[in-house]
């Protein structure tokens, strides 16, 4: 009797596992909704993404995007409650790596403070790309976060 | 009670033996390339895969059917439904090629309605909207009840948009799950045509230098976009797109772009307290009056007659 309930509550176990929990990993569509109506600026696209500190490949999320000359752009971040500071989101390109010199961040690495938008002036067109990241060192089992693309206007 | 203890043990071990294989199934799908039947386009499975990365990446990148039309309104143009084509046109789409590129078509015109709050209109181009979307059998990401709502009710503009381009993002990214990139270039083109119409249509207008260069600048896109329609050389839509391409290429490849160092400009911090970072580097657009006129034709021609395919 203990044995069946035993790999019985097992193989639920397992099967909870098995199926899959993409549709539930990424930020509910209320977050994505709420992260792009929150401004003033015209919402533009977004980029969701699951996080976890115990895969590699999923502890980032990568976007390529092009952007347009002489236009003002803001980027902003939204996250689970309390992962404010463990989340961060990048602009870069091949001159402008990610690691040592990025356009932009919502995490001043300099000062140590944390922002939940940057803006870019963008003075060329081209292919830019946009990262959401797990801060180094922080261990999480699954969250999620979203990034928000607007337009704020011209720089005419 | 042992009997049903050991029926709901073996229950239990078939349901986890068929979640497996399902999601075998499901990890697959991502993988192989299967073509619906009823998609009128043909082609080759093999090329398919190769470029479907690429396809993607395009696909994924391009700008929003709003910006081009936020930029616009930005500059103080005032609205005119003489750039927009008519909803109407979908009555002459009978394949899904041609639905794909009118529903890009159709959304850039949305985006430009959208900014310009033009009520009325909106639900004319959302009704169009949805019944290509439907035939695409992906009128499942177009909450067309709720958008009309939002373009009935005043002060929602922002709720308007983020579902027009929520839906357009959600069509697109499940045609290309489901193995339909072509279909998804196919709307990205579309929307670019639309938006490179209306640049050069406003400037025709109303000449402004920054127009100009904004529309000199598309060169950017027009690479990128030209080259991924040519993986799909050998279809008979996709070559007569081609065609009407290589019109815009002769004059794009006239115009020449450079890069200089620029000295960032001062106080653009505002009170928000949002930082503002700002590229030292800027593209500079080399191109005379007479490219300019030509490219303002050339683009009316070919998106005329890519609307008309």
């Amino acid at each position: 009797m203990k044995r069946i309930v035993f790999i019985t509550t097992l193989l639920a176990g397992l099967i909870f596992m098995f199926t899959p929990q993409k549709a539930n990993a990424q930020c509910k569509q209320q977050m994505v909704y709420a992260c792009a109506t929150k401004g003033k600026s015209i919402y533009l696209r977004d980029f969701n993404t699951k996080l976890r500190s115990n895969r590699p490949h999923e502890s980032s999320a990568r976007w390529t995007i092009v952007l347009n000359k002489d236009a003002h752009y803001r980027f902003t971040l939204c996250t689970m409650d309390g992962y404010e500071d463990k989340v961060i989101m990048t602009l870069y390109d091949s001159q402008h790596p990610e690691k040592t010199n990025p356009y932009g961040s919502t995490y001043d690495p300099k000062t140590g403070k944390f922002t939940d938008s940057f803006d870019f002036i963008c003075r060329k067109s081209g292919m830019y790309y946009v990262s959401i990241r797990l801060r180094e060192g922080v261990r999480v089992r699954k969250t999620c976060a979203v990034g928000i693309l607007s337009f704020v206007g011209s720089t005419y | 009670m042992q009997k049903f203890l050991k029926y709901t043990f073996w229950t239990l071990v078939i349901i986890f033996v068929l979640s497996i294989i399902g999601c075998n199934g499901c990890q697959k799908q991502n993988d192989t390339i299967n073509i619906p039947q009823n998609i009128s386009y043909q082609e080759d499975t093999e090329i398919y895969v190769a470029n479907k990365a690429v396809v993607d990446k395009i696909v994924n990148s391009f700008p929003s059917p709003v910006e081009v039309a936020a930029i616009i309104k930005d500059l103080d143009v005032p609205f005119s439904k003489k750039y927009l084509v008519s909803p109407d046109i979908i009555e002459n789409y009978d394949t899904n090629v041609k639905k794909a590129l009118g529903l890009g078509v159709l959304s850039a015109d949305l985006g430009y309605l959208n900014v310009y709050e033009r009520t009325t209109l909106i639900i004319q181009y959302l009704s169009s909207i949805k019944r290509l979307a439907d035939d695409l059998r992906i009128g499942q990401f177009f909450d067309f009840q709720s958008l009309k709502r939002l373009a009935t009710s005043n002060d929602n503009l922002d709720s308007l948009i983020f579902l027009s381009l929520n839906s357009f993002m959600q069509m697109n990214q499940y045609l290309q799950q489901n193995a339909r990139g072509n279909l998804s270039l196919l709307m990205i083109t579309g929307v670019w045509i639309e938006s490179l119409y209306l640049m050069t249509q406003v400037y025709k207008d109303r000449p402004d230098d920054k127009l100009k260069e904004l529309i000199g600048d598309q060169k950017t896109l027009f690479t990128i976009l030209y080259q991924g329609l040519k993986l799909y050389k050998g279809d008979e839509y996709f070559d007569k797109i081609l065609h009407e391409f290589q019109k815009l290429d002769k004059i794009y490849s006239q115009i020449t772009i450079t890069y200089e160092k620029v000295k960032p400009e001062k106080n653009l911090q505002k009170n928000d307290s949002i930082p503002v970072y700002q590229q030292e580097e800027t593209s500079v657009i080399h191109m005379s009056d007479q490219q300019l006129k030509d490219l303002i034709n050339i683009t009316e021609q070919v998106r005329n007659k890519l609307i008309n395919l």
